[in-house]
């Protein structure tokens, strides 16, 4: 099937101690590695060796990992990608801890991306013996999983070709200036499995970080997370609120940096069969913030 | 007891000892346009007209150029007053958005002025309190 997953996060902060109290004990990430100046986690009901890992000094995205289903899948994406124009680097196993050998390029986004087929497999928290359903001692939010990332780029366009020719991902909802064929698409939502969006694309500067989110089970998990945000001071930025686009509930908030981090829950099953949802500039507010209806000015200014 | 002046309009807003100018300015009901209040957007920078500051934490060579570290440019989610600063925001007016909360930060003020002066007058320095934003 190609991609199955965005893997990996990798992010920049400024300050890695209150970083990786942010992360730990406010979202319940389990530290698995620490080397020099960078931290990897790993969620509970994640089983490869790490999705989110954090590096001192600066702010904002240094690149994310996809993971592919077969180690073949990895010349196709090579291939596909040298053929849309871009330079492919091969990676080894080993330049990123626990993952193995796979590509590397820079996207038309100027976002980078690595692209690999095995990792370190540590296990879920409950394993897989008559598992139970969730750990018993999660800290915080306890969030599950890394889910998905929304970036910036000058051609959201471009980008939604490019996951589509390179990545075989298929839209599920676009924003775009009007419903003529030849509209402009200013953001789009992008996956290769039912999960309702992978990767995200807005308008915006080149190789900026809009958010990435952790996945959460239902809107009572999302009211606790902001309860709990409270409790630890972290900046609230939107939310507790639903996103018309894509139906998922959400609370949209600040690490310690200033990187913007999600909690998302829901969202409606996704198949490439199923016609695209269309949103036009006059519903852009409740399409971003199904209550307020309105689009803050940080959703658009505010990135890393 | 720092004190944030804006320019040009010349309100007063009172900080406690160790806040932050966004932090104070919030709290004595003004708003203007902030983004993560964690030094990671750079979309809350004003101009430092007059007075000094320090940065309470690491912030970004992406955020604060090097140039923008001399310049005056003031972080101000990131910027505690070492002492009473002017301000002047940048393409925008603070808004008075909180009257009540206005009130409070100025009996607030008027509370720590009279304290200083009678401490002065005493002879026994004044006493400062940490504040976390």
């Amino acid at each position: 099937m190609g991609v199955m997953r965005l893997g990996y996060a990798h992010i920049r902060v400024t300050d890695l101690a209150e970083a990786k109290d942010h992360y730990a004990n406010t979202m319940g990430l389990y530290e698995t590695h620490a080397e020099g100046n960078k931290v990897y986690y790993k969620a509970w009901d994640e089983w490869d060796h790490h999705s989110v890992v954090l590096e001192e000094g600066g702010v904002g995205v240094v690149k994310y990992g996809w993971k592919v289903q077969h180690s073949t899948d990895l010349d196709d994406i090579e291939a596909k990608a040298t053929a849309f124009g871009v330079t492919v680097d091969r990676m080894s196993k080993g330049d990123n801890p626990e993952i193995g050998d796979g590509i590397r390029f820079t996207t038309p986004s100027d976002h980078v991306f690595e692209v690999y087929h095995e990792a370190t497999l540590v296990g879920t928290e409950v394993g897989v013996h008559n598992p139970d359903a969730f750990p018993r001692h999660l800290v915080g939010v306890g969030v599950p999983a890394l889910d998905h990332s929304l970036i910036t780029a000058e051609d959201p366009g471009q980008m939604d070709r490019f996951l589509s020719e390179v990545f075989g991902f298929y839209a599920t909802e676009r924003v775009q200036t009007s419903l003529d064929d030849d509209a402009d698409i200013i953001a789009t939502w992008m996956t290769s499995s039912n999960q309702i969006h992978q990767l995200a694309v807005l308008s915006g500067p080149q190789g900026k970080l809009h958010h990435f989110a952790f996945r959460l089970n239902d809107w009572n998990e999302v009211g606790r997370a902001a309860d709990l945000f409270s409790m630890d001071d972290v900046p609230i930025d939107v939310g507790p609120t639903r996103h018309g686009i894509t139906r998922g509930q959400t609370v949209y908030f600040f690490d310690p940096s200033g990187n913007r981090n999600e909690v998302f829950s829901g969202g409606y099953l996704a198949y490439p069969d199923r016609p695209t949802n269309v949103w036009t500039p006059e519903a852009l507010g409740k399409g971003v913030f199904y209550h307020s209806r309105e689009l803050n000015d940080a959703f658009t200014s505010v990135l890393t | 007891m720092p004190t944030v002046t804006i320019h040009p309009t010349g309100e007063v807003i009172y900080l406690q000892p160790g806040q932050t100018v966004l932090s104070g300015l919030y709290q004595a009901g003004f708003a203007y346009t902030v983004g993560c209040r964690r030094g990671g957007c750079a979309i809350c920078k004003v101009d430092c007209r007059a007075g000094d500051f320090t940065y309470c934490r690491p912030v970004a060579d992406t955020v604060i150029s090097d140039a923008e570290q001399a310049d005056g440019t003031c972080l101000t989610c990131r910027a505690v007053p070492e002492g009473d600063i002017t301000i002047e925001l940048r393409g925008e007016d603070v808004r008075l958005v909180n009257r009540f909360l206005h009130q409070i930060n100025d009996k607030a003020r008027q509370r720590a002025e009279a304290h200083a002066a009678a401490n002065s007058a005493a002879g026994t320095p004044e006493k400062e309190q940490s504040w976390e934003s």
